[in-house]
């Protein structure tokens, strides 16, 4: 996709005497797979919190297909294409995996019906089938979603968000807690979705930054510190720095 | 005319007191384990029954008026291990606990103590002149009392090594922990303590309501609509609250009958809970 | 035989019974037994009207008595002014309870937790206490009957309520109809945002769902069925009192709710069903059974989150093969309030 996938100008926002997130302008270019890297505390959540409408911002403008999303509420967002995972993998624990998409994409294409079985409704099983393909979960159809492994949860709120048709797809630490083998088959999966859909991604695995971003964004202390490449980036002294100020929490990812 | 409408605030001044006290209870319990008591207007009811038996048993309201609060302590750590403590793990259905709670107390004392309502002899007799008519002269005493206690629970609060911890608790139990706080015993204290405040608002109570197994139920809303004006979290508040409707409800049934006052007060506490969740007095610190 | 054809079996048993009961209970001499089975099934949409919310939305109303009250009222009050017959009088009562729900609803679905108990409860007393002091429109305490008017007539026959089987059936129609909506809805696209919502409402949000209007509406058929129950309610007593719109009466619908099992469809009538026969048979020997009913309460709360008919599901699991939808059984009764939470609420 060209153009602008997303477009940020002067996003502010404060929680009491802290500023979280400053002034932050930006254009993540669409067709790009982008990444916000930073320490600890640098605002990179609550950015992604602020585009997806969870929090409100103080003041800046959020520009997704050509309109201000900033004052849009978060399934009003979802609805015009920007889907998210959380930091934390976040499912219905109490369904099973197929109910889970189903709900999705049952929502994705606005049925709401009141007195028609969820299984009446052939080809949202389909698609619900399709996606648990594509992330990788055959074989858990039925499977109750607390039931799975980590891994396996987030592959399931990966077909989630993309249950939703998003045209930009924002992945919250998406391989947070993930073993190595896992995390190939999730970055495996990343680079495949970004082909087709705009992504922006927050990480902490350096390794995996460098490999698959075409575009990084560094935030510190709620603003910008530098953006380019990852050659760009890794050559960087003052990023260098900001990660050697703060506090070395590899398990806080 | 104009002697009558002062009688009724002082009144409600007198009630505002001794609800500030239950509604602190109430509070405590609310902010530190997160749970709606339903039986909490039934402990009050405790309170004015166990008053009258022991008063009526040893011939002293005194004695009742220091027993009574502590056999609340004792009551509520019971109530805390055995009942609130197992159910926790229910989050969302505390209030359920609670009810079932509440029928318990309420059949126990219909049982025990008959259905029939009392009423009790003020143990100070006699009156004063206040603003030109004779007001009880118990409901003054009773007035100070209840204002002492609410001091003395403030002062408890923010001057000792356990009110500090239970202030920390209420603020963040995972950094008291860290701290080395006993979150466990605390919470178990809290709730002991809410439920003596109740009982002690009792007691005070006994002489000037009818004492029978049902008298928390009217109790309850109003303590919930001073926790929930005042502000969650707002101890503060939820006095000034208490205070505030009890006089206000008193000055407006000389107007309108008792039950359009008690409607609007709640439709005001709707109004609160809707707009200023974090209640009339904001400044509100969790 | 797996698990859900056991379930059907015993669906098809249990509801053979229900037809048989006003034929084979007064064999045992117990006629005005009929009448409690019938108690049992209207007070069954009360708690049903609990458990759509609890346990398939995540939200604990303290305060359906209300829309209870307003089915009660419309039915009363229709039949008295207006002089209407059965079927009308019973969707005014319905419709006002709906209303009612909805009006009320537009405001209590904004809060969550604890806060939306509590509103509910206020809510409630704020119109316990409108009735009770209207009492030249509502009977306050005392109440207002009214003559039923016959459900059917045609020609020179009719159908009334005066008899006891002809108003058995009656009931155990609208009843199962209503039940059978509801079985409907729960397994309906509608139903699954519901149990999305409870689930975990910020995913909810993040997959496309308006949180607020999915409560707003379950809130409001949560009302319907109050409604329906306090329509009933009213047509069996021919009468209406203030008094069963106190929050008490919403507190027995959330305990047969719980006891009954929250998550499961029939759980309401398992809950109502075991403690009114409880209540029966108990307060002939001891006064003060309602002892028992709260520690049993407290006991269910504590070993038996799932209630009876969780149990129930549970058992069938274990004594039959693997078979049937997981997503049949409901994993656990709790709103998922959990840490999905942005960290900036609570």
């Amino acid at each position: 996709m060209a153009g602008a996938a997303l477009r940020l100008s002067g996003v502010t926002k404060r929680f009491g005497g802290l500023v979280a997130v400053d002034g932050v302008t930006i254009d993540f270019a669409g067709g790009k797979l982008n990444a916000i890297i930073g320490p600890n505390g640098a605002g990179k959540t609550t950015l992604f919190n602020l585009i997806t409408g969870e929090i409100p911002a103080d003041s800046g403008r959020i520009e997704f297909a050509g309109k201000d999303i900033a004052r849009l509420k978060p399934h009003q967002i979802v609805r015009r294409g920007v889907s998210r995972t959380l930091q934390i993998k976040s499912v219905f624990g109490g369904l099973s995996v197929i109910d889970n998409i189903r709900a999705a994409v049952l929502t994705n294409r606005g049925i709401k019906a009141p007195f028609r079985l969820v299984s009446s409704f052939k080809s949202v099983s389909a698609r619900a089938d399709e996606l648990i393909e594509e992330v990788g979960l055959t074989g858990h159809r039925e499977t109750i979603a607390s039931a799975l492994s980590y891994g396996d949860v987030a592959l399931l709120e990966m077909a989630l968000a993309l249950a939703a048709e998003p045209k930009l797809l924002l992945l919250d630490e998406p391989i947070c807690g993930m073993g190595p083998q896992e995390t190939e088959r999730a970055v495996a999966m990343i680079r495949r979705i970004a082909k087709r859909i705009d992504v922006i991604l927050i990480e902490h695995d350096m390794e995996v930054v460098f490999d698959i971003a075409d575009f990084i964004m560094v935030m510190a202390q709620g603003g910008i510190l530098a953006t380019g490449t990852a050659a760009d980036i890794a050559s960087n002294l003052a990023v260098q720095e900001a990660y050697l100020g703060s506090p070395e929490d590899e398990l806080a990812c | 005319m104009n002697e009558f409408v002062l009688a009724l605030a002082v009144n409600g001044l007198v009630w505002g007191l001794i609800i500030a006290l239950i509604a602190l209870g109430l509070s405590i319990i609310f902010g530190l384990l997160d749970v709606i008591n339903m039986a909490h207007g039934d402990f009050f009811m405790l309170g004015t029954v166990g008053g009258l038996a022991i008063a009526v048993s040893t011939g002293s309201f005194w004695l009742a008026l220091l027993i009574v609060p502590l056999i609340g302590l004792l009551l509520g750590a019971a109530i805390e291990w055995l009942v609130i403590r197992p159910t926790l793990r229910q989050a969302s259905l505390t209030i359920v606990t609670t009810f079932g709670l509440s029928m318990i107390i309420q059949e126990t004392v219909r049982a025990t103590y008959g259905p029939q309502p009392r009423r009790m002899a003020a143990p100070i007799d006699g009156t004063i002149p206040l603003f030109g008519i004779d007001y009880d002269l118990y409901r003054i005493a009773a007035a100070i009392f209840s204002a002492l206690c609410l001091a003395a629970f403030f002062l408890f609060l923010n001057r000792t090594k356990i009110g500090t911890w239970i202030r920390a608790v209420r603020h963040d139990p995972e950094t008291a922990t860290s701290l080395g706080i006993p979150v466990a015993q605390i919470t178990a204290f809290t709730f002991a303590l809410g439920t003596a405040m109740a009982l002690l608002g009792g007691v005070i109570a006994a002489p000037i309501t009818t004492v029978e197994f049902r008298t928390g139920i009217d109790i309850l809303p109003f303590c919930f609509m001073a926790v929930i004006i005042g502000g969650l979290g707002n101890l503060q508040g939820t006095v000034a609250a208490a205070i505030m409707l009890a006089v206000l409800e008193g000055l407006v049934t000389s107007v309108v009958d008792p039950t359009t006052a008690r409607i609007a007060s709640l439709a005001f506490m709707s109004a609160v809970l809707l707009l200023r969740p974090h209640g009339l007095f904001s400044g509100a610190t969790r | 035989m797996t698990a859900a054809r056991a379930r059907l079996i015993c669906l098809i048993v249990f509801a053979a019974a229900l037809l048989a009961v006003p034929h084979v209970l007064p064999a045992f001499g117990a006629t005005f037994w009929v009448n409690i089975v019938a108690e049992i099934l209207i007070w069954s949409l009360l708690a049903a009207s609990v458990n759509l919310l609890l346990g398939f939305t995540g939200l604990l109303s303290f305060g359906q008595a209300l829309y209870f009250g307003f089915g009660m009222y419309g039915v009363a009050l229709s039949i008295n002014n207006w002089d209407v017959g059965f079927l009308p009088a019973l969707l005014i009562g319905i419709a006002a309870a709906s209303a009612m729900a909805l009006a009320t609803g537009i405001f209590a679905v904004r809060l969550t937790w604890h806060y939306f108990a509590i509103i509910t409860v206020v809510f409630s007393l704020i119109f316990y206490f409108a009735a009770m002091s209207t009492k030249w429109l509502t009977g306050g305490d005392d109440g207002m009957s009214f003559s039923p008017p016959p459900v059917l007539e045609i020609g020179d026959f009719s159908l009334t309520l005066a008899d006891t089987t002809t108003q058995y059936y009656v009931i155990l129609a609208v009843v199962a109809f209503a039940f059978a909506v509801k079985a409907l809805i729960v397994n309906s696209p509608l139903g699954l945002s519901f149990k999305a919502v409870r689930e975990n409402h910020r995913r909810a949000a993040l997959i496309g769902i308006n949180v607020f209007r999915t409560r707003l509406v379950a809130f409001v058929i949560a009302g319907a069925l109050a409604g329906t129950s306090g329509a009933l309610f009213a047509f069996f007593g021919r009468y209406a009192s203030a008094s069963y719109m106190f929050y008490h009466v919403s507190g027995e619908a959330v305990v047969w709710a719980v006891v009954g099992g929250s998550g499961a469809l029939l759980g309401p009538l398992f809950g109502a069903g075991s403690l009114i026969i409880f209540r029966e048979i108990a307060s002939n020997f001891w006064e003060n059974y309602l002892l028992a009913v709260g520690a049993i309460t407290i006991l269910v709360v504590m070993f038996a989150p799932r209630g009876i008919a969780g149990a129930w599901n549970d058992m069938l699991q274990a004594l039959t093969t693997r078979g049937g939808h997981a997503s049949d059984t409901v994993a656990d009764t709790a709103p998922a309030v959990r840490d999905n939470a942005l960290p900036e609420e609570r």
